[in-house]
């Protein structure tokens, strides 16, 4: 049994709005191991980028954890000091984001940004750094990584802008990486190339992996264990083999027949009716059963609890 | 003999009475200036020398990369951009070399559906305004006919009647994508250019916007021109698919054809990198090296070839042509993938 890296239980996230508070996260709970990649799949408005700025510790100013339990390793992050959380970001949990862009300072070389993490958590001197730094670039497979050390971060493609990021990010050995949506700005060929090297230090390194992303071919191509959320909630959670050949929720399934397939064309798609329900105005009982075509009666009454009904497959539905 | 001529000839021209637009030669080059008096330092080839044929009733898919001059393509047939070269054939009008005034006209029948339906619609204006908007410019209709098109309008693209009143910023990315699909069929086009129109949808809400688009076209008999980057949806909404790379064509096939024998290597690669979403069929991908070069400062010959694992030094001096090598299966390539198998579908 793999050790366990991460725990959240019940967490839920609320942000201040002229109109009260507005909750995006409603009791999310999930754990992650040592060494594993875990992906985390749904729409927007379905609370997975909140649910990973949350356990970074990084959500915008008017947003909160209110209630629920994250621990990292032995460190209970809900008492977590700035200080050390400061510290945790860097040294063992760092993200990558969609856009590098945003993520890179524009005024400072690729070097320098590489180097000023190294030296701020690994205390080096400027010159072990900068052996340190061309020896990432060189990871992620930038070539020439001497000259891309002086290059400012617009000289650089989006694919180049995102392996720097993913340098950065793996400098410090962090135990978790978190991936949100890290291909969806790029070209398909470009993407095949991150993808490729993201399962290379997946096989090379120990470093777990959450990818968050709407797009179930990246979730296929990488995940060892799907998380599916919906209106701040999981939904469904199962290993990656088993969600796709047996998946339970209605929510998932329609997912899975809503997106064109390159190996499998038909002539509609199956779509779910409706749109994403607004977080001020959630629908009573399960949150999906506006849309649901299994929905009753019932289905608007209760809401599910989130069950396991076989290793590591459970399903949020009373219906299946 | 002659009879079968005959035959062929009279086949040949009832292809050629069923192709609505045809494209011929097509260049748009950007001249890039530089200082106070504005000196011509370069030029971007956006568009370098397209050639093809759409066909009444289909919907042709054209892909490629950021970069590759697919949405300039759009453009220029929908009149937005003037040619630096070639024509534009809409029936036997020629587009490229229109006047202002007779591009209004030909606006009617070509039509376009935009990526992101929040730029794309004024905010002050009402949907009814919206829908109704190209219909007043044109004189089509007024007052009583006016909101009975508009309704009617709002009906095919499945929305409702209580939303005449409504601004944009009251529906979601999906019915603003409708409000757009609505706009864009009030004229009663013959052809609309979708440009990346589905791309910027959640899953969900793109499932129903492409049997929206498919729906409408087989009641309609609409031409579509579909732009995007994305090569699940092109498959899924498009009979024949081309790719473009750096401003030019280099490869066009019908969309099954295409996937199971790509023959230009760039389509091979390109093809090869979607990721397939079922796990049991995880693969290493082909990955090409590099990046896309600049278009200001195109590649010798081939535009592919610095980075093509077949090229030679012919690739390098010479522009490969752009031929029909197998039936309905047009590649510019000097060593075309013809003996391989570069199936990418998983079986």
């Amino acid at each position: 049994m793999a050790e366990k890296l991460m725990d959240i239980k019940d967490l839920k996230v609320r942000f201040k709005t002229e109109d009260g508070f507005i909750s995006t996260v409603n009791g999310v709970t999930f754990n992650m191991n040592e060494g594993e990649t875990l992906a985390i799949v749904g729409e927007s408005g379905s609370g997975k980028s909140v649910t990973s700025l949350a356990l970074m510790g990084i959500l915008p100013p008017n947003g909160e954890v209110y209630e629920g339990e994250m621990s990292f390793r032995d460190k209970n992050l809900r008492t977590l000091s700035k200080k050390d959380y400061r510290a945790l970001r860097g040294n063992e949990i760092s993200m990558i984001f969609q856009e590098p862009m945003t993520a890179l300072n524009p005024v400072f070389t690729v070097g320098y940004q590489l180097r000023e993490t190294l030296i701020v958590h690994f205390k080096m001197t400027k010159q072990q750094a900068n052996i340190r730094g061309i020896q990432m670039l060189e990871l992620v497979g930038i070539p020439d990584a001497e000259k891309a050390m002086g290059r400012f971060p617009h000289q650089l493609s989006g694919g180049m802008r995102q392996r720097v990021m993913i340098a950065m990010a793996l400098s410090c050995n962090p135990r978790l990486l978190i991936a949100d949506e890290p291909t969806t700005a790029l070209d398909v060929t470009i993407q095949a190339q991150i993808l490729t090297l993201m399962r290379n230090l997946k096989e090379k390194s120990n470093t777990s992996i959450m990818i968050i992303t709407h797009d179930l071919g990246v979730v296929a191509e990488l995940a060892d264990r799907v998380i599916v959320m919906y209106a701040g909630e999981v939904v469904e959670e199962a290993p990656i083999y088993e969600l796709f050949e047996n998946p339970l929720h209605p929510y998932t399934k329609g997912l899975m027949a809503s997106i064109p397939k390159v190996h499998d064309v038909v002539d509609d798609l199956y779509s779910i009716e409706g749109t994403v329900p607004n977080p001020a105005n959630m629908p009573s009982g399960c949150k999906f059963h506006p849309r649901c075509p299994l929905a009753d009666i019932e289905c608007t009454k209760i809401h599910p609890a989130l069950e396991y009904v076989n290793e590591g497959h459970a399903k949020r539905c009373i219906k299946v | 003999m002659l009879i079968m001529n005959e035959k062929e000839v009279a086949e040949s021209k009832a292809v050629e009475d069923k192709v609505i637009l045809k494209v011929q030669n097509l260049k748009k080059h950007f001249d890039m200036t530089k200082g106070l008096i504005k000196k011509t330092t370069s030029k971007v080839r956006a568009v370098d020398g397209l050639n093809f044929q759409v066909y009444e009733g289909e919907t042709l898919g054209i892909v490629g990369e950021s970069g590759c001059g697919k949405s300039t393509t759009g453009q220029l047939i929908l009149g937005l951009l003037d040619a630096t070269e070639g024509h534009i054939y809409f029936r036997d009008q020629d587009i490229a070399g229109m006047s202002q005034q007779e591009l209004r006209k030909a606006r009617r029948d070509l039509q376009v559906i935009f990526q992101d339906p929040y730029s794309s619609l004024n905010p002050r204006m009402t949907v009814e305004e919206i829908i109704g908007e190209p219909l007043v410019v044109h004189g089509l209709a007024k007052g009583k006919s006016l909101r009975q098109e508009v309704v009617n309008l709002m009906k095919l693209v499945g929305l409702g009647e209580h939303q005449l009143k409504r601004y944009p910023h009251e529906f979601s990315g999906g019915q603003r994508q409708r409000i757009g699909i609505a706009r864009a069929l009030a004229l009663k086009p013959k052809v609309i250019v979708c440009d990346e129109a589905v791309s910027a949808l959640d899953v969900s809400i793109q499932a129903q916007i492409l049997n929206l688009l498919k729906k409408l076209q087989r009641e309609l008999g609409l031409t579509y021109i579909f732009i995007a980057h994305g090569l699940p949806a092109v498959r899924h909404i498009s009979n024949r698919i081309g790719v473009m790379y750096l401003g030019r064509m280099v490869e066009l096939a019908g969309r099954d054809e295409i996937f199971e024998r790509p023959l230009h290597p760039y389509t091979h690669a390109l093809l090869d990198s979607v990721p397939i979403p079922d796990p049991r069929f995880r693969k290493e991908h082909l990955l090409i090296e590099g990046e896309i070069p600049n278009p200001s400062n195109p590649p010798s010959g081939c535009h592919f070839h610095p980075r093509c694992p077949y090229a030679t030094d012919l690739c390098k001096q010479k522009d490969p042509a752009y031929e029909e090598i197998l039936p309905n299966h047009f590649v510019a390539c000097h060593y075309p993938l013809l003996n391989k198998n570069t199936n990418v579908l998983p079986s």
